[in-house]
């Protein structure tokens, strides 16, 4: 294996600011799962088609498959982990667990990123607006009604 | 895997028109990466040495003045967009960039790199040819405006040389009674490459064609406006009858640029009635 000059970023994630070394050519996805043990992101196509992969850069959805792990520097990135976790579940998950909105769970991470991002912006989105945020989710399992309800169902103010 | 390489954030437009040259070709240039990375995973693209210019000033911001609109090459297609003054004065090209893959993609994605990566299925490309956009493109050796349909040679190919970084795209504000439209037609809602667009411009004079500007996209090797059937149209009154005479010149004329295909039986008809429904949004706006 060749040796790349590593390079150092810094950048927040999950609000804790972290100081990491990462060769240039990672994506950010493979710096999440393999150094930072943070798996909950997940790789279903690489190429910026299925939308498992996506986390919230500067509160802005992105594909991490595509984003080279160098280009958040000094950004703010947010995953499924930061979201919420077993015993303190964020409302979104627990509408998604309330609503069937979970089969597989390959697609939820980057869809649960996707929703969080559309109710940071918009309190009370139309279905319209929610189909529109998901958009860019394959989801093979459950054929995303249930998705949609549970987004539509959120009433209360979840940004942040 | 990706393969690895050097990669450099030069703080200014200078050092990185001077890392550019002093690589001889061996650098690419990189913004968001939606398309790049993926060429760096299949092994289509291999440069040493990546350079990210996704925060040089120069190509960052929408900014008008006077009679003219600029934006930055690393701006994306989301701020197109969303942009008040994109959407006023080049809507034609708001309406694309809003129908660009996903969410996630247009937050990524740039127009620069849209251009750049000069897929003949591109969603800016029409617009911008409509709107008879030019391109700043920067080097070592200075600068230079180009219309942008200059600067696409064939599929995945333009006439930048390996030195050279495009900058930022302008062109002229549209009046008011300009009206633009774009449509596009995919296998999916979203996500999915167009396999057929048109781009239009449209302007009126008591009820007759004053100027109209046509471009379609994803069925010709290369963006092109098409000039006999804009010729066609001027100075008549667009009735039904005129607009199916004008749709049959489309499909024609895109026969006659790439030749018969296996697709074109499916493409002529589909490429009429888009011309046609594009003409029909565009003059009930």
């Amino acid at each position: 294996m060749e040796s790349v000059a590593e390079i150092m970023i810094r950048f927040k994630l999950n609000r804790k600011s972290i100081v990491v070394d990462v060769p240039p050519h990672w994506t950010l996805l493979r710096l999440l799962r393999e150094k930072l043990d943070l798996t909950g992101t997940k790789e279903g196509c690489g190429i910026g088609e299925c939308g498992a992969c996506t986390v919230l850069v500067d509160g802005i959805p992105l594909h991490s498959c595509l984003l080279l792990a160098p280009k958040v520097e000094g950004k703010s990135v947010q995953t499924v982990e930061g979201l919420g976790s077993r015993g303190s579940l964020h409302p979104l998950q627990k509408s998604f667990v309330d609503h069937g909105a979970v089969q597989c769970g390959f697609c939820t991470p980057g869809i649960l990123m996707s929703a969080k991002a559309l109710l940071n912006g918009n309190t009370h989105p139309s279905k319209e607006e929610v189909k529109e945020a998901i958009s860019g989710h394959l989801c093979r399992c459950t054929g995303y009604q249930q998705i949609i309800e549970a987004i539509e169902a959120i009433n209360k103010d979840v940004r942040g | 895997m990706i393969p690895s390489f050097d990669y450099k954030t030069p703080k200014t437009l200078q050092e990185a028109c001077h890392l550019l040259w002093e690589a001889c070709g061996k650098a690419k240039v990189i913004a968001g990466g939606t398309d790049l990375v993926i060429g760096l995973r299949n092994g289509d693209q291999n440069p040493q040495l990546l350079m990210d210019i996704t925060n040089l000033k120069e190509l960052r911001g929408i900014e008008e003045s006077y009679g003219t609109l600029s934006i930055g090459a690393a701006v994306s297609h989301s701020e197109i967009a969303s942009s008040p003054l994109v959407r006023q004065y080049g809507n034609v090209l708001s309406d694309a960039a809003s129908e660009i893959g996903s969410p996630q993609i247009r937050n990524l994605g740039t127009i620069g790199g849209n251009i750049v990566n000069a897929s003949p299925a591109a969603d800016t490309l029409p617009p911008l040819l409509v709107l008879d956009a030019t391109g700043k493109v920067a080097s070592q050796e200075g600068e230079r405006e180009v219309p942008v349909a200059q600067l696409i040679k064939g599929p995945y190919e333009t006439t930048l040389q390996p030195h050279e970084i495009l900058v930022r795209i302008t062109f002229k504000k549209l009046p008011k009674n300009m009206k633009g439209c774009f449509v596009r037609l995919a296998r999916r809602e979203a996500m999915a490459i167009a396999r057929m667009s048109v781009a239009l411009l449209i302007q009126m004079q008591e009820g007759q064609v004053k100027d109209i500007r046509i471009a379609p996209g994803a069925v010709l090797p290369t963006p092109q406006r098409l000039e006999e059937v804009e010729e066609f149209l001027k100075g008549r009154f667009p009735d039904v009858e005129l607009l199916r005479v004008a749709s049959r010149k489309v499909s024609e004329t895109m026969i006659r640029r790439s030749g018969i295909r296996p697709s074109t039986s499916y493409k002529a008809p589909v490429v009429e009635a888009l011309f046609v429904r594009a003409m029909r949004m565009a003059l009930e706006e």
